[in-house]
C-alpha cells in the first residue's frame, strides 16, 4: 500500500529544470538505476533553492546560468537559459551573467594568488584586468555583485567572497538573500556532477 | 464541548481506520493502522477536512494531490481524512472530477473516535475542523495546525515545516557547538 514509485523524484527534477527525459543519462542515470535516496534529497535541494522567497525566479535562473557556464556545463546553462527567457530576462542580461562568471574566473585566480602570497608588492602593483563591466551592468550593481559573490564562493576565492559580501551589506541586501544565492550556488554545483 | 488538541510531543493515538485508496473495482478499500504507518518508517501528513461533497474541500484536497509527490521525495505518507465513510468517500472520489486521480488515501473516521481523540470536532456539526498533523517515523507528533472551517490550507507551508523538522545537519563542517540551527 504505502511503496514508493521509482523514478519519479528523478522525472519531477528534469521536469523542474525543463529537461527532457532524454537527458537521463551519465552520473544521474547512474543514481536513477541504483534507486538511490540521494536524488530526494537532490530534488529536494534543487527545488527549494530554485524556489527561494528571497530571490525571483528571473534572478534564480540567472544564477542558474552564471553556475552552469563556470561549470562547463552546456545542457544546464541551455536549461536555465530557456528558464530565465520565459521569466523575462533579456539577451542582454543573460549575456551579461556569462560575462561576470567569465571575469570573476579571472579575477578569482588573480586575487586569490594575492590573497595566498600576502607579499606588498603583488599587492600593491595595479591588477592589470580590465573589468569595466562591472561599472554599469545591466543586470544592476546589486545582483551583479550577487552573482560576483556566488562564482566567488564556487571557484573558492577568500578575497573575493569577503569583498562582494560586504559589497552587498553596503547595498543594502539582506543577509536571507546573500545566503539563498550562495545556497542556491552551492546546490546547482552539486547538480551539474550529476547531469 | 471544550476542545483539547492532541498537540506536539504526543504520541498519536492507536487507530485502524477504513480507507479509499482507489477507485479501481475490487480494490477500494485498505484498512490503515497506526502499527502499519509506524513500521513503514516514514513521516505521516495528516490532513482533516470538515465533509465530503462539498465546494471548498476538493480545491485544497487536489493541491494537496498535487504536491503528491513531493511528499514522497521527503519520506512522508500523505493521508486525508474526514468524519464521512469510506463509501461516502468512494462516491465523492467517482463523482468529482478533480479527485478522480488522487494518490493518497482518504481515510474514513466513521464513528469520529480519532476526531475525537484529536481534539479537532466542531462542536454544533460534530465535524473535524481543518486539522493537520505531522507525525514522525516514532509516532509522535511534531507539528499540528488548526484552521476554522472556511479556511483553506497552504500546502507549500506544510512542506516547508516538514524540510525544517527533517533537517538534521549531519556534516561535521557544520558541527558548532551551543549554536541552535537556524533554517530559513
Amino acid at each position: 500500500m504505502f511503496a514508493t514509485t521509482q523514478n519519479e523524484t528523478v522525472f519531477n527534477l528534469l521536469k523542474e529544470l525543463g529537461l527532457h527525459v532524454d537527458q537521463l543519462k551519465g552520473n544521474l542515470k547512474l543514481l536513477s538505476d541504483a534507486e538511490s535516496r540521494y536524488l530526494k534529497d537532490l530534488k529536494i535541494n534543487v527545488s527549494n533553492a530554485l524556489n527561494s522567497e528571497d530571490l525571483s525566479r528571473k534572478e534564480a535562473y540567472l544564477i542558474g546560468i552564471a553556475v552552469a557556464a563556470n561549470e562547463d556545463n552546456a545542457i544546464l546553462q541551455n536549461a536555465f537559459e530557456s528558464l530565465a527567457q520565459e521569466n523575462e530576462a533579456s539577451l542582454q542580461e543573460i549575456a551579461e551573467a556569462v560575462a561576470c562568471t567569465s571575469l570573476l574566473n579571472a579575477n578569482n585566480i588573480f586575487y586569490r594568488f594575492r590573497h595566498f602570497t600576502k607579499k606588498e608588492f603583488y599587492q600593491t602593483t595595479p591588477a592589470g584586468i580590465k573589468m569595466s563591466i562591472m561599472a554599469n551592468p545591466v543586470l544592476g550593481k546589486e545582483f551583479f555583485e550577487l552573482l560576483s559573490l556566488v562564482i566567488s564562493a564556487l571557484n573558492g576565492c577568500e578575497l573575493c567572497v569577503t569583498s562582494h559580501e560586504e559589497a552587498l551589506v553596503r547595498e543594502g541586501t539582506p543577509p536571507q538573500r546573500i545566503l539563498a544565492a550562495v545556497r542556491l550556488g552551492a546546490v546547482l554545483k552539486s547538480l551539474s556532477v550529476l547531469l | 464541548m471544550k476542545n483539547v488538541v492532541l498537540s506536539i510531543g504526543s504520541p498519536f493515538p492507536e487507530f485502524k481506520k477504513m480507507a479509499v485508496v482507489s477507485t479501481e473495482k475490487g480494490k477500494e478499500f485498505y484498512e490503515i493502522t497506526l502499527d502499519e504507518l509506524k513500521s513503514s518508517g516514514k513521516w505521516v501528513v495528516l490532513f482533516w477536512w470538515p465533509k465530503d461533497f462539498t465546494f471548498v474541500c476538493p480545491t485544497e484536497i487536489a493541491a494537496f494531490n498535487k504536491h503528491f509527490s513531493d511528499f514522497e521525495d521527503r519520506d512522508a505518507l500523505l493521508i486525508g481524512a474526514s468524519t464521512d465513510s469510506e463509501y461516502v468517500h468512494l462516491a465523492w472520489r467517482k463523482d468529482h472530477e478533480d479527485l478522480k486521480d488522487l494518490r493518497f488515501p482518504m481515510l474514513a473516521d466513521t464513528s469520529k473516535s480519532l476526531a475525537e481523540e484529536l481534539g479537532i470536532l466542531e462542536a454544533n456539526e460534530k465535524v473535524a475542523y481543518r486539522a493537520t498533523y505531522i507525525i514522525d517515523p516514532q509516532g509522535i507528533v511534531r507539528w499540528v495546525s488548526l484552521y476554522d472551517l472556511s479556511v483553506g490550507r497552504n500546502v507549500k507551508e506544510v512542506l516547508r515545516v516538514l524540510d525544517a523538522l527533517q533537517t538534521d545537519e549531519l556534516c561535521p563542517c557544520n558541527w558548532q557547538k551551543g549554536e541552535a540551527t537556524l533554517q530559513a
